[in-house]
């Protein structure tokens, strides 16, 4: 089962075409976990996480300096690379000031019909929640006047109700994983693959998956372990964390619990509701202050029982980096041993980390 | 019992073959210069020391080659081979710096020699051995002989760039000022120390200190770390079979 999840990313590109060649629906490029998704899919259109490569960032390097976050890099040189030449649209949040940059820079060097900057809070308060049900207001209507169709109450509920099936058949992957019933690669793949699936495939096809892994033998778990990371839109790392005798049981990354932990609420007013599960949610770093992050992250080391934490950050990505010293100490004062990466996501820079984890590992076991 | 340890590292591959709790062959040698690889470089000692191939019970590889050695049982990472090489040689040792041709990391310990934490360099050469063999080149001498000349320094010159490339750079431009060999030798050992203390920092240091890795053989990194730390550091006479010592015990340790 696991290959083919990996054979779902490798080949996303095929799908979304196919997908768009069936229905005729439009296909919106989106960055990062605080774009309500809800609202294209009730649109009728497929929301497809942008995503890069490991391979040289030929495209990009000429238009970025060499000190910028390698995801984004990645993601536009795939865009340079005429990779997502299927897509009508993209969305692009504030989530960092590199993520921000790519409304302008997708719009002047790629011929995407549709952009959209959606301005999402920094601050987590009642006002932040109200000016964000305003911008998701804006968003509906912007998408309503691009595709000439009006979004209707009830598309949008049954959204909500499918992405949220969605969130907890991933949260249900993510007790399993906990349990030694999938590994920590067949769950990050999981969360990939909804990130450009449409939802109710994707549902049918982790249903089935989770019924098959129910079935299975609990396997005998290697060192439990936490990871907080920024994006890594592959299980490459995580491959190698398991590959040196380790097992993740626990994740705070953008491509991981983040995406599936809260669920929308139902209530009255869907747009409060989206606008709260976004702004709400397990945080990003970029939102103030890391208070409730680290709640999060002490909540599931103590729920999961690890035994260690590994923390990987992208080159560049500050969010995360500014919030690294703090999350350390906190991790240390609980009594878990840390491991730190800040790296590039690259083939090479995985054997010295080998190293450094498979020490780790043995450090762990005593 | 007869175990033997293998270091197979960027530069160095490193042998140790060990009866009971005796050291009873040791041999680095340069895998570029000799040609050779882990296979050959242990036939060589095996021979030497007179011991036959099926008389070795057990035989693990550490250092960044391990996962290609075919003849060992069992791998164990550089920080785990580190510590229980150093700690078996001082069992006082509460802080290994390991200072090898690519890698420099520092390892904590408790008093029964159980890894408490470690840090390594990131991926930069500067600071690493590897460093100080080029700066040597660019010198016109051998690598054994920099530290001396470096503990001649009037005054140490400053290198301003950290790293390696730019660094090489910079001292051309020192030479061609006119400035002496002794004094950009000195300037590179205190950026070399500068770098194994910052690294140091990451953790909490508890002497005693004990430096392993060919790098130890240089004399004035050696008292540079000792300054800027404020204690002596304990060296072993070969410093550079240290990781390979502690594949040689984790063997035994199988065995037992």
């Amino acid at each position: 089962m696991d290959i083919k999840l990996d054979l779902l990313r490798q080949n996303r590109h095929d799908m979304a075409r196919l997908w768009k060649k069936e229905t005729g629906g439009k296909v919106v490029g989106v960055f990062c976990c605080n774009v309500p998704e809800e609202l294209i899919y009730a649109a009728g259109m497929l929301p497809v996480r942008l995503m890069g490569e490991k391979e040289e960032a030929s495209e990009a390097d000429l238009h970025f300096p060499s000190n910028c976050c390698p995801y984004v890099k990645r993601s536009f040189d795939q865009g340079l690379k005429h990779r997502y030449d299927y897509l009508d649209g993209i969305i692009v949040p504030n989530t960092c000031d590199m993520v921000r940059a790519m409304y302008g820079t997708w719009k002047m060097n790629l011929d995407i019909p549709f952009a959209y900057f959606l301005e999402v809070p920094q601050r987590i308060s009642p006002r932040g929640i109200e000016f964000f049900r305003e911008r998701i207001l804006d968003f509906k209507g912007g998408l309503e006047e691009w595709s000439g169709c009006e979004i209707t109450a009830k598309a949008i509920e049954d959204a909500i109700e499918t992405y949220n099936l969605n969130r907890r058949l991933l949260q249900s992957a993510g007790r399993f994983r906990q349990d030694g019933l999938l590994s920590g690669v067949e769950c990050q793949n999981m969360v990939i693959s909804s990130m450009f699936m449409p939802k109710d495939e994707h549902n049918r096809l982790m249903g089935a998956f989770l019924e098959e892994a129910a079935r299975r033998d609990t396997p005998p778990l290697g060192v439990r372990l936490l990871i907080s990371a920024s994006m890594l839109d592959n299980s490459d790392f995580i491959r190698l964390l398991e590959e040196c005798g380790g097992s993740v049981v626990a994740d705070d990354m953008p491509a991981g619990s983040r995406y599936f932990f809260y669920s929308v609420n139902h209530s009255s007013d869907p747009f409060f509701a989206l606008a709260e599960r976004y702004l709400v949610q397990v945080p990003c770093p970029r939102k103030m202050l890391p208070r409730d992050r680290f709640e999060f992250i002490k909540q599931v080391m103590e729920e999961t029982g690890a035994e260690g934490a590994v923390i990987h950050n992208l080159k560049a990505c500050d969010c995360h980096l500014y919030e690294y010293p703090y999350l350390k100490k906190m991790l240390q004062d609980l009594g878990l041993p840390v491991l730190f990466f800040r790296g590039e996501e690259t083939e090479a820079e995985q054997e010295t980390q080998r190293d450094d984890i498979e020490a780790f590992i043995e450090m762990i076991r005593g | 019992m007869i175990c033997a340890g293998i270091d197979i590292g960027a530069v160095n591959t490193a042998v140790v073959v060990l009866e009971g709790d005796r050291i009873t062959g040791s041999r680095v040698l340069d895998s570029f210069e000799e040609s050779l690889d882990p296979r050959q470089v242990t036939d060589l000692l095996l021979e030497k020391s007179g011991i036959r191939w099926e008389d070795v019970r057990a035989f693990v590889a550490t250092g960044r080659g391990r996962n290609g050695c075919t003849f060992a049982q069992k791998t164990g990472s550089d920080v785990a081979c580190q510590a229980r090489g150093a700690y078996w040689l001082f069992p006082s040792a509460r802080t290994i710096m390991n200072l090898g041709a690519e890698a420099s990391r520092v390892v904590s310990l408790d008093q029964h020699g159980r890894v408490i934490s470690f840090a390594t360099n990131d991926k930069c050469a500067a600071g690493s051995g590897l460093f100080l063999d080029s700066m040597a080149h660019l010198m016109n001498l051998d690598v054994s002989e920099i530290g001396e000349f470096a503990l001649k320094a009037g005054s140490a010159i400053e290198v301003s760039s950290r790293c390696a490339v730019f660094a090489e750079s910079e001292v051309i431009s020192h030479i061609h000022k006119g400035e002496s060999r002794e004094n950009i030798l000195a300037g590179l050992h205190t950026a070399v120390a500068d770098r194994i203390f910052e690294l140091s920092c990451k953790l909490t240091f508890m002497p005693d200190l004990v430096l392993t890795g060919g790098v130890a053989k240089n004399i004035a990194v050696v008292k540079l770390i000792e300054k800027k730390l404020g204690t002596p550091a304990l060296v072993p006479s070969n410093p550079g079979i240290v990781g390979a010592l502690g594949a040689a015990l984790i063997a035994r340790s199988i065995r037992e």
